[in-house]
């Protein structure tokens, strides 16, 4: 398993299939996998290509060395695994790309409320690249599994398909078909913020005016959040074809919800991007336009 | 006369982030520089700015998987500062058993997969041993006892935070949603078998304490200053005011996290990306401060229930206050562990548990600055947000948990590595025989 730059929740769940650790941990052969292992780069670098079976790619790839690792992942694995949406799309890391680098820097480095005048560190360190490009830009993946994270119970599906050499097949649906709420096909008459008001437990979020993504998401989360009363924000990106445009669709999802004339929804919606891209900014065709930009800019 | 040299280690393994080492040594064999090199970085600090206020306890969890329930209630806490919300009471009960039961996976999850196979190995056995599939293999029991204390507490997690990574219900004004008596009954039942659990697992700590008892008090022993969150003097992880000590164990401070820049130093080092955070009025590096298990323990005055006191004294017995004993950093989990454990028994027998009344209806956003400030289990973390009238996030300021440790990991590798170098004082330390001999 390698590790880009990420928070490492994919690797907790994949802790969190619990007892079925003893089946899973003891058929696996471990080359790599920086968390577990004592196995260095080095390590990894010096294994023949394409002599590890099964390889899994955690978070996006923006340093040098994250860069790198996939590559070498790429290149010693058989199957490489996009694993978690970071890997997938980007994930919640691509919303940097809002911004230039440099303001990036600034805020990290040069002022903020107990930072002041540094400078950007630089010795004994990969350099960072003006934007986070998606992982499928510079290797290709057999599968991906999104989720931020996966749940334990998918990650748990797929490694026993694999280890029985079996294909993975996961179920197309969106969030909704998972969530317990009741739709009432009545549109959404005032945009509402998560915090506003109680809403009512049984009826759905976004008829009740309060934005939720659910119907636009791949539901492979089986809905935990809705049915706990958080609205979905797309964390496992969109349904299959996974690399459709999944803020796009779900901005069309709200216009069919809500049929308020645009300067309401404008008014209504504070954070379009921050909102319907949260994960997939990157992968997105209006993503995809900003990392061009930020390329020939920093060029 | 030898040749200058420097020894990398890439990456740095078993921990959980990225890291590597780059070590110097001179002509004459001394040690010339040790730099932990932080070698990513993905700023949250930039992107959070613009998103609606109660957003960003939906995305600053991303900032750490294995912690994201202390990100998630710093950045709801710092909302409720800014906009002047108090949430009900059976909202933070809520959010604490979060936190408790996050406390409680995590240090298992260190001490059994990330540090035990040192201890259960050797340090000096085979990568294709040293790691938690072995202890799986060779030591099942021990084994399923992690595993069943893990899961205990990201299970429970995910009852109350919908999500045991990522959590999503709490919100600004309380929470998404409340306990149903059901699940209350459910977690009740299963607190004997994790008790038992957490004795076992304070069992083995003592002994692989006493077996390298040599280890933890010789090698990395390193004073430095300590932070942690207290109420009143007791160790406490959700809230409470920030108390530093200075390496000879007086405190020097206990102020109030709106209060914090006045304390907290940042230094931007050179050569990695997390920055170095210390204690403000010593300055830098004399400041240098660590966070975690230890620091909390070595802050407080006692713990806040009454196993978790007795083990923090049997502690204090044998390392003392302050202890400056790297290696102990592992014991003062164990004492925490306990903490965490009877915290969650008490808040699951507490009626106001399953309240329904866990989230106000009336909440205003207003133009103003927070501070949200909890314990994660690696350390104190600081959110620090500036909302707008609209409730929009103007500026954010992060001092995540591992950042108030990366100087201070810096330091007791410096005194690490010129034992080993310099002193060769690893090769006459007495380890015990491996628990298991592969």
């Amino acid at each position: 398993m390698g590790q880009g730059s990420s928070c490492w929740g994919c690797f907790q769940s994949l802790v969190d299939i619990h007892l079925h650790l003893a089946e899973v941990l003891p058929a696996l052969e471990i080359k790599y996998w920086q968390a577990v292992a004592d196995y260095k780069l080095h390590h990894l670098e010096s294994y023949p290509d394409k002599s590890i079976a099964v390889g899994l790619y955690e978070g996006m790839a923006r340093t040098e060395e994250d860069i790198h690792l996939l590559k070498v992942m790429r290149a010693k694995c058989q199957t490489l695994i996009a694993f978690g949406s970071c890997s997938c799309f980007g994930g919640i890391p691509g919303l940097a790309n809002f911004s230039d680098i440099e303001e990036c820097y600034d805020v990290k480095f040069r002022e903020n409320a107990t930072v002041s005048g540094g400078q950007v560190p630089s010795e004994n360190l990969p350099g960072i690249a003006p934007v986070v490009k998606p992982n499928n830009s510079f290797v290709d993946f057999e599968i991906y599994l999104p989720g931020c994270p996966p749940t334990s119970k998918l990650i748990l599906t797929a490694v026993s398909k694999l280890l029985a050499g079996e294909p993975i097949e996961l179920p197309p649906h969106t969030v909704c078909h998972y969530c317990n709420r009741e739709k009432k096909e009545t549109p959404i008459e005032k945009i509402l913020r998560p915090y506003q008001g109680i809403a009512d437990p049984d009826r759905c979020l976004l008829e009740q005016g309060y934005i939720c993504v659910g119907s636009a998401t791949w539901g492979l989360c089986e809905g935990q959040c809705v049915n706990k009363g958080a609205t979905c924000r797309g964390c496992f990106g969109p349904p299959p074809p996974i690399m459709q445009d999944h803020g796009a669709n779900s901005m069309g999802m709200l216009g069919t919800y809500a049929p308020l004339p645009p300067e309401e929804i404008k008014e209504q919606v504070k954070d379009p991007l921050g909102l319907f891209y949260r994960f997939d900014y990157a992968t997105s065709n209006l993503g995809e336009i900003r990392i061009k930009r930020e390329e020939v800019k920093h060029q | 006369m030898t040749e200058e040299k420097t020894i990398r280690v890439d990456p740095v393994t078993r921990l959980e982030g990225h890291g590597s080492l780059t070590l110097k040594l001179g002509t004459d064999g001394k040690v010339k520089d040790v730099q932990f090199n932080v070698n990513s970085t993905r700023f949250f600090e930039k992107f959070l700015e613009g998103r609606p206020m109660e957003e960003a306890p939906r995305i600053a969890p991303r900032i750490c998987g294995i912690c994201p329930i202390p990100h998630h209630l710093a950045s709801v806490k710092a909302v409720e500062a800014a906009w002047d919300i108090t949430p009900p009471r059976a909202a933070v009960k809520l959010r604490r058993l979060m936190i408790e039961a996050k406390q409680l996976s995590s240090h298992a999850i260190h001490f059994y997969a990330l540090a035990a196979p040192d201890f259960v190995f050797g340090p000096f056995a085979d990568p294709s041993v040293r790691n938690v599939a072995a202890v799986l293999k060779y030591l099942p029991d021990v084994a399923v006892q992690a595993i069943k204390l893990m899961e205990f507490g990201q299970e429970l997690i995910k009852t109350v935070g919908a999500k045991a990574i990522h959590p999503t219900t709490a919100i600004p004004g309380g929470q998404l949603c409340s306990m149903s008596e059901e699940d209350r009954d459910l977690w009740l039942g299963k607190v004997p078998e994790m008790l038992e659990n957490i004795h076992k697992t304070v069992d083995l700590a003592k002994k692989v304490v006493t077996d390298y008892i040599d280890v933890v008090t010789k090698v990395a022993v390193t004073p430095t200053y300590y932070i942690g969150l207290a109420n009143k003097g007791v160790l406490d992880i959700y809230e409470g005011t920030a108390r530093v000590m200075d390496p000879d164990g007086k405190i020097v401070a206990d102020f109030e996290a709106k209060d914090y820049r006045k304390y907290y130093g940042e230094h931007i080092p050179k050569h990695s990306y997390a920055t170095h955070i210390y204690y403000k009025p010593a300055g830098y590096p004399e400041g240098i401060w660590r966070a975690n298990t230890l620091a909390r323990c070595n802050v407080a005055d006692k713990m806040a229930t009454p196993l978790a006191d007795a083990a923090l004294k049997e502690m204090r017995e044998l390392v003392g206050r302050p202890s400056h004993h790297t290696f102990a950093y592992h014991y003062a989990r164990i004492v925490e562990m306990v903490q965490a454990a009877e915290w969650i028994k008490t808040l699951l027998e507490d009626p106001e548990i399953v309240s329904k009344d866990v989230k106000l209806a009336d909440v205003e956003p207003k133009a103003g600055e927070g501070v949200g400030l909890v314990e994660a289990p690696r350390g104190i973390l600081l959110h620090n947000y500036t909302s707008d009238e609209k409730g929009m996030l103007t500026k954010a300021n992060l001092i995540v948990a591992t950042n108030n440790n990366i100087a201070g990991i810096e330091k007791s590798l410096m005194v690490a590595a010129k034992q080993v170098f310099e002193e060769k004082a690893h090769e006459s330390l007495k380890l015990p025989d491996p628990l298991v001999k592969t």
